[in-house]
């Protein structure tokens, strides 16, 4: 169909295709130089907007007002004015960057997460804030955010993505209508790699921009004076993987958390010059769990939700150790009696990238109550729910022994007995609770709980 | 040489006819798919048997994404998705009202007060609940038909109207193809625009999945208003109307 030369020069013209969107001038500097060296100025301040880049600014601002419309972010003014003076701290004084104005949220998100809006809007799940152990943290990981947003990170993916794609669906085209010879079959070759080779350069572009973020986030660290080495932390503490979550997979858009923490440190070696002492950090973790305290307990109550019971476990149980009061001891509770026949911390084997898979696939068939079933069924099930239920009844009874008293605590008690098959109990417990307080949200369901359990 | 030539001449012929049953294939699919939107229901047998009767319902917010698919990648359509949104809830309500004699009555909504973004949450926590058991419901929707689903009766938590009987979530994912997409798509095939819904009805006060559909238009989602309202008559088809004795 095409004369030979015209067919080479398809064959070259794609090859230099993918060459030219594949290494990007960025991915090549990066490469080259030392991780100190790589960290470029706090603001690309070479960036001109475009009207590609102005359609993002857009999506990102209906975002937050979606976020925000949806109630998804936490109310919670305390927390958030927290979050805001650190964030604020950070930022370099009199930086006014074109189209950015600083927002430090709280979104109600039990998976621990953190993202940046390039319009400036930086949101920090509830998930993460029960994680992480002191404000120096809190620092690293908005540091991190802030980093994205300066760099003007999104609107580079953003063109850099386009580009890719529009390769990927020209080459797609070409390749569609290749002769059927021998440089057709190299012309079919070429763009069915292509796609592949492009999505791994968008993964590894976007791989490159965290590593940056990292590396400036330590730098912007060091300059408000936050001791730099708790990023490291940061990365540790997300290494924890009490749910099982933490799936490595073929593609991924950012680097290993092994990865990260190896290349902070090395990039902390040369510049880190003195340790923050343990007396500072645990004074700082106490004002920290103070500040923070309440958003803690909202993110127990989403974890339980939303499925992730042994999450709910970990984060009361750090309550419950900062000060055990009864609010706190409620949701220790309450965690252990939603555990129910879980085991409260998952095997070696079980994390093992395959089970990972595996229990990800079952997550995605089970409903919570038939996963729930399915245990009992087993011997090691009974009694993590026998053991589970006991020490659920016990934190209950030492939250209602407190000064104070929560009154929810009886509706937990109730749940709990009625579980057990102890209906006059559980009736007692959910009547104390209504008596207690009369105008709580869920009246109605526990009056129905009563009606119901009292029938013959 | 002539070997040769006379091998591609061969391949040659081999590619048209295998092009011309790519694009008679590819127009076949086109059409099928272009005169009717693909629908699916699934009925708890409580509303089979008579058992339960939806009259009254809440519509939640709907939760609709559509990108616009052009040469250069997807890009995000967050107001046009709003206002999809708010159209297919009025949808819904017309349909019901119409075909099914099921009134609706407004979501809760948050007020000043304190309570407010507690009911804000409230209504969030309930959405996310059915985000996570909407895979497991698609997994095998037929289970809807043994009353295999529930989001339990913390529904009441969200303490609506005692004459609420349903709750109606509403989500959708589609695509609207720019000019260059679209004729990119008639050379070398791929997904055509598109909106897929899945729309479950919740008892208001057993949490169980009365309801679950999933209906598809194909054409451009943000304008194709009279084929969208085809699609959800048909989605509710076998939802037995509020007067059925």
């Amino acid at each position: 169909m095409f004369p030979r030369k015209l067919t080479t020069l398809i064959v070259a013209a794609l090859c230099l295709c993918v060459v030219s969107t594949t290494f990007h001038p960025v991915a090549f500097a990066q490469k080259k130089k030392a991780p100190v060296e790589a960290t470029p100025p706090p603001v690309n301040e070479e960036f001109k907007f475009g009207e590609v880049d102005l359609e993002i600014l857009e999506q990102s601002d209906l975002l937050d007002h979606r976020l925000e419309r949806d109630g998804l972010v936490l109310a919670d003014d305390a927390a958030n004015s927290y979050i805001n003076r650190i964030g604020r701290s950070l930022v370099p004084k009199d930086l006014a960057l074109e189209r950015v104005s600083w927002r430090f949220r709280t979104l109600r998100d039990p998976q621990p997460n953190a993202f940046a809006l390039p319009n400036g809007s930086i949101y920090v799940t509830t998930g993460l804030i029960s994680l992480i152990d002191n404000e120096t943290q809190l620092a690293a990981i908005l540091a991190h955010e802030l980093t994205h947003v300066m760099r003007r990170h999104t609107y580079l993916q953003n063109r850099s993505n386009r580009k890719k794609f529009l390769t990927m669906n020209i080459m797609s085209a070409v390749g569609s209508y290749a002769p059927l010879s021998l440089v057709g079959a190299v012309v079919m070759a070429v763009t069915t790699v292509a796609p592949f080779i492009m999505i791994a350069t968008m993964y590894g572009y976007s791989r490159d921009l965290e590593r940056e973020a990292d590396l400036k986030g330590i730098d912007m660290m060091i300059s408000a004076e936050y001791a730099p080495e708790e990023m490291v932390q940061v990365m540790k503490s997300l290494d924890k993987d009490i749910e099982g979550e933490n799936i490595r997979l073929f593609y991924n858009d950012h680097p290993s958390l092994d990865e990260r923490i190896k290349y902070l440190s090395n990039y902390l070696g040369a510049r880190a010059d003195k340790v923050t002492a343990q007396m500072e950090l645990n004074r700082e973790r106490e004002a920290y769990f103070r500040n923070t305290s309440s958003v803690m307990r909202h993110n127990v109550q989403l974890a339980i939700n939303g499925g992730r019971f042994r999450s709910a476990v970990y984060f009361a149980q750090r309550l419950v150790d900062f000060r055990p009061d009864s609010e706190n001891l409620f949701w220790l509770a309450e965690s252990y009696r939603t555990l129910g026949p879980r085991a409260q911390e998952l095997t070696e084997k079980q994390l093992t990238n395959s089970a990972m898979k595996d229990a990800a696939k079952k997550r995605e068939k089970r409903t919570t109550e038939e996963e729930e079933r399915d245990l009992l069924a087993t011997p090691a099930g009974k009694e993590n729910w026998e053991q589970h239920q006991k020490k659920a009844e016990e934190l209950y009874l030492r939250a209602l022994a407190t000064d104070s008293p929560v009154p929810v605590t009886h509706r937990g008690l109730g749940m709990l007995y009625e579980k057990l098959g102890r209906t006059n109990d559980a009736v007692a417990e959910y009547q104390k609770y209504i008596d207690m307080s009369p105008s709580a949200p869920d009246h109605e369901r526990i009056q129905r709980r009563i009606e119901s359990l009292g029938k013959p | 040489m002539t070997l040769h030539k006379s091998r591609n001449e061969q391949l040659s012929s081999l590619r048209r006819l295998t092009n011309a049953n790519l694009i008679f294939v590819s127009t076949l699919f086109l059409i099928a798919l272009t005169s009717q939107s693909i629908h699916a229901q699934f009925i708890h047998p409580k509303i089979k048997s008579k058992e339960t009767t939806v009259r009254n319902v809440v519509v939640l917010p709907a939760k609709v994404n559509v990108v616009r698919d052009s040469m250069k990648g997807p890009e995000g359509m967050a107001a046009e998705s709003d206002e999809l949104g708010v159209r297919i809830e009025k949808m819904i309500a017309e349909v019901l009202l119409k075909e099914k004699q099921i009134t609706t009555q407004p979501p809760p909504s948050a007020t000043a007060t304190d309570g407010g973004s507690q009911q804000q949450y409230n209504v969030a926590d309930f959405q996310t609940k059915f985000d996570d058991l909407l895979p497991k419901i698609f997994k095998k929707r037929s289970d809807v038909k043994k009353g295999r689903f529930s989001m339990g009766d913390e529904v009441l938590n969200l303490n609506l109207d005692k004459s609420v009987d349903a709750i109606v979530f509403i989500r959708g994912e589609g695509k609207k193809l720019t000019g260059g997409k679209t004729a990119f798509r008639l050379l070398v095939g791929g997904v055509p625009a598109h909106l897929k819904l899945q729309i479950g009805i919740v008892d208001a006060r057993k949490g169980d999945v009365l309801v679950y559909t999933d209906p598809v238009l194909v054409g451009d989602p943000t304008t194709a208003v009279d084929r969208l309202r085809d699609a959800l008559r048909k989605g509710f088809k076998k939802l037995p109307a509020a007067s059925a004795k």
